[in-house]
């Protein structure tokens, strides 16, 4: 497990420069709705971004202020600070307003070789796929053009391929969770799951494996009080899962834009790799910058905490963020209808507070009769 | 406040409070006229709902909409923005509040007897096509927009409604001030709704809450990031179809492609009337200033384009500023520093820009909500007529400043500050409007290459407890110490 920790201590674990050593081309993106396995296409490495041990952006905070959220903040100060040195391609997603101006300032700061915004609509239908599926060819064509890799189709199935195939690991690791006493704990998952996301596909799945097999002799994590979902926008520490699991809380699942929930759904393959990988970033992505997902993701809340047997449901926003914050208004209330206790908190990208989250987790869980 | 107080408030605002203060009969006389037409409308508005519903009908409508009496301080309003202002000037801010009156009276007059027909939208929505179907287009953010400019503190019950209920209390007061109108039961209901992704994550997210306490179907319109391009016209036509097609299918609307064609006609007047107006506002000092070019198009181009009043508005606005541009009569004696304002105005201290033009000679020329740049609709057929208007909604500047690269936005600061022939930009730093927080250091560092003077102010849109007016005027006052070394005349403070 610490193998997996290890890895979230960089911005760009030792993984990572292996895979640049041996001529591989590391691309960051930072959204849930850039497909990964498109990013795995020949030579190509997908990076999620991430900006661990933060400790101040100070110089994101002059261009980007300091009303936007902290996760944005951090990517930009690391951005400045050359620590994304290795990254040569930066895909983004207009998802909120924050996104779109860290690749404003990116842009203005750093003027990166290859920066791109991929235009992905804000709901679904057959004219948004298309436009989503030609979004997606215009940037096979720009990365082809740039880095001389092979965006043909064949590649691009081979891809998905071989992200279907690490999905799968993952998802099976993260079915385990649904057990009476889970092999694994949040904290492990959300380390493994984390490390997936910012290393090599290739190389980290062994290590996977082995993980795996450890976890399938286990009979259990231990005692705990409740079972928790956890549910949000971007969450990277592990720490944060760790001290919610700390006061007895075991999270069993994660629905947030780096969780397992709905993230790891295998591509459906059709024809057309582009137009598969158009879909698939629409259902296995659930952010309330989709305007006409609410009922989706309500209906996916409650039917987690169904199959997962979810006590409560931990909603995690980062401060500054519109999206989560106001979506939230109706979301806590829909789920107390259903009968589901939910705690609101709100938070920083870097862990802090420890304290504060851990009375809040403990009055939660009390307040629910554990 | 004890009596003699409330005695010298009354007198100040009073119609006698003004002409003792004017003393120019022929000021007096403009004051008075539009003192008395915005009372005539709303004398209007009370005396039909009293011939058509009765006193009980009042009283009902009165605790449905409450504040509605807020409107009664119209004149107020018309007071605190008139005060210095001369001739033209002074008839042309008149003219703008009487149409608001008037166009909302009517509107008021739709909730009240045509509650059947009420569509519910918001304000990026193009209002066209809900009134060329036959609907009542009802904005849901307008009221916590028009409402401070009247009462400052107009909006903070709805504001703190919205936090109460679980709004984080960073996200915009627009919307706030919108929700909570609608968790107070205090917002017109509608047969259907239809909102957008624009302007911002807020406005966006507000929907889902807002379809939920409404209960009725709901359509959104989706303008893309990379909206300057055939393919993305075709796409937004397309979504302005199926919008179309939603609404016949569950409001009463059915669309008339005549009436559409007649409303674009008056909307491409309008805008070519509005474009006359910033032709004579290039010159300097400028014929007219402030309200007759924010506040007209604000009120009129985004809730009322090619409503007959806004085209009325308009024409005498133009002839206005040609009578003032041939008798060479500056709307602001002794303009001095000729200003932009970027992002929203200032609805809680709608009186800052009479304040600054009297204290240092400050002119409001244009401002970023009024400054479009696209073409007329052509009104050849229905498909050119929704080309023209998915242009004017993606390429219109809330929308094409929160969208698309960064130069969007900067580059039209500039090329407003070349056209209008400026001396400095003034960025209205609402603290909801995060995407353009997060360009400020950007431009801060572009216009000290450029040499433009900044200013940035710190405010809330909607919310004086955030940044006082005092606050403010504080910071405007440390810009023009600072920045451009300039004394505050006293002749020009009192």
């Amino acid at each position: 497990m610490n193998m997996f920790r290890e890895l979230l201590k960089s911005p760009q674990n030792h993984l990572v420069e292996q895979a640049v050593s041996d001529g591989r081309i590391p691309i960051g993106y930072s959204c849930s709705f850039v497909p990964e396995a498109f990013l795995m296409a020949d030579r190509l490495v997908p990076v999620r971004l991430h900006a661990p041990g933060v400790a101040g952006t100070e110089i994101a905070d002059i261009y980007l202020s300091n009303f936007i959220c902290t996760y944005v903040r951090s990517l930009l100060e690391f951005a400045v600070d050359d620590r994304f040195d290795l990254i040569q391609g930066w895909v983004f997603v207009p998802s909120c307003t924050h996104m779109q101006r860290l690749y404003d300032n990116l842009e203005y700061l750093k003027k990166p070789a290859f920066n791109h915004i991929l235009d992905v609509p804000r709901k679904v239908t057959e004219a948004t796929i298309a436009w989503q599926a030609e979004e997606l060819r215009t940037l096979a064509d720009k990365l082809s053009t740039h880095f001389g890799v092979d965006m043909s189709d064949d590649s691009l199935m081979k891809a998905i391929t071989e992200w279907n195939n690490f999905a799968e690991v993952i998802q099976s690791i993260g079915e385990l969770r649904k057990k009476p006493f889970p092999p694994i704990t949040g904290t492990e998952f959300q380390a493994l799951l984390m490390a997936a996301l910012v290393s090599p596909k290739d190389l980290i799945l062994p290590k996977i494996l082995d993980f795996r097999k450890e976890i399938e002799q286990r009979d259990g994590v231990g005692e705990f009080r409740s079972r928790l979902m956890v549910m949000g926008s971007h969450l990277h520490d592990p720490e944060f899962i760790r001290v919610i699991e700390s006061q007895g809380g075991l999270v069993v699942a994660d629905l947030f834009c780096t969780g397992s929930i709905p993230g790891f759904k295998p591509v459906e393959i059709s024809g057309n790799p582009i137009r598969s990988l158009a879909e698939h970033s629409f259902k296995k992505t659930l952010c309330p910058r989709m305007m006409e997902d609410f009922d989706r993701r309500l209906e996916t809340i409650i039917d987690t905490v169904k199959e997962y047997r979810v006590d409560g449901v931990v909603i995690e926003i980062i401060k500054f963020c519109d999206l989560w914050g106001v979506d939230s208004m109706p979301m806590v209330s829909a789920l107390r209808n259903e009968g589901i206790p939910v705690l609101k908190l709100e938070r920083e990208y870097s862990m802090g507070g420890e304290g504060q989250l851990r009375t809040r987790v403990q009055a939660f869980i009390e307040s629910m009769d554990k | 406040m004890r009596l003699p107080g409330l005695a010298k408030d009354f007198f100040k605002y009073s119609l006698i409070g003004y002409i003792l203060e004017a003393k120019s009969l022929k000021d007096s006389f403009i004051y008075a006229k539009y003192w008395a037409l915005i009372w005539g409308s709303v004398f209007k508005l009370v005396g039909k709902l009293l011939f058509k519903r009765g006193p009980m009908g009042i009283i009902r409508e009165l605790r449905q909409y409450p504040w509605i009496l807020q409107l009664l301080g119209a004149t107020r309003l018309l007071r605190r923005i008139t005060h210095g202002r001369k001739g033209a000037y002074l008839e042309s801010t008149g003219m703008v509040i009487h149409s608001i009156a008037v166009t909302l009276v009517e509107k008021l007059e739709e909730v009240f007897y045509q509650p059947e027909l009420l569509l519910i939208s918001e304000d990026l929505v193009p209002p066209e096509i809900g009134t060329a179907m036959g609907l009542k287009v009802w904005i849901v953010e307008a009221m916590g927009l028009l409402l401070p400019l009247i009462n400052p503190e107009a909006d903070l019950s709805f504001i703190d409604e919205a936090e109460n209920a679980g709004m984080n209390p960073d996200s915009c007061s627009f919307v706030k001030a919108a929700v909570g109108m609608i968790i107070k039961e205090q917002m017109p209901k509608g047969s259907a709704i239809v909102s957008s992704n624009m302007p911002c994550d807020a406005a966006l997210a507000s929907y889902s809450y807002i379809r939920k306490k409404y209960g009725v179907p709901i359509y959104r319109i989706d303008a893309p990031y990379h909206f300057r391009s055939e393919r993305a016209e075709k796409l937004f036509v397309t979504d302005l179809k199926g919008m179309i097609a939603f609404l016949e299918e569950h409001t009463p609307g059915r669309m008339d492609w005549e009436r559409l064609r007649e409303i674009c006609e008056a909307r491409n007047h309008m805008m070519e009337l509005e474009v006359g107006l910033w032709d004579m506002m290039q010159a300097s000092p400028a014929p007219l200033a402030s309200e007759a070019v924010w506040l007209s198009h604000l009120w009129h181009f985004y809730w009322f384009p090619g409503n007959k009043v806004g085209v009325r508005l308009f024409e005498r606005l133009a002839a206005l500023a040609q009578k003032n541009l041939d008798a060479k009569i500056p709307a602001v004696k002794n303009e001095k520093y000729r200003a932009v304002l970027w992002n929203p105005p200032f609805p809680h201290f709608v009186d800052i820009f009479n304040q600054v033009e009297r204290t240092y000679g400050i002119t409001l020329i244009m401002d970023s909500l009024s400054y479009n740049h696209h073409e007329l609709i052509d009104t050849s057929t229905p498909e050119t007529m929704l080309k023209g208007l998915a242009r004017i909604i993606m390429q219109g500047p809330m929308v094409r400043h929160t969208r698309g690269p960064a130069e969007n936005y900067l580059d039209d600061i500039f090329r407003c500050y070349k056209q209008f022939n400026l001396d400095m930009v003034w960025i209205a730093n609402h603290v909801g409007c995060k995407g353009a927080q997060a360009l400020n250091g950007i431009l801060r560092e572009k216009c000290r290459e450029m040499k433009i003077p900044l200013l940035i102010i710190d405010y809330d849109l909607l919310d004086p407890r955030i940044v006082s007016h005092e606050g403010m005027m504080n910071q405007v006052d440390d810009f023009m110490d600072n920045v451009m070394k300039a004394r505050r005349p006293r002749s020009m403070t009192q």
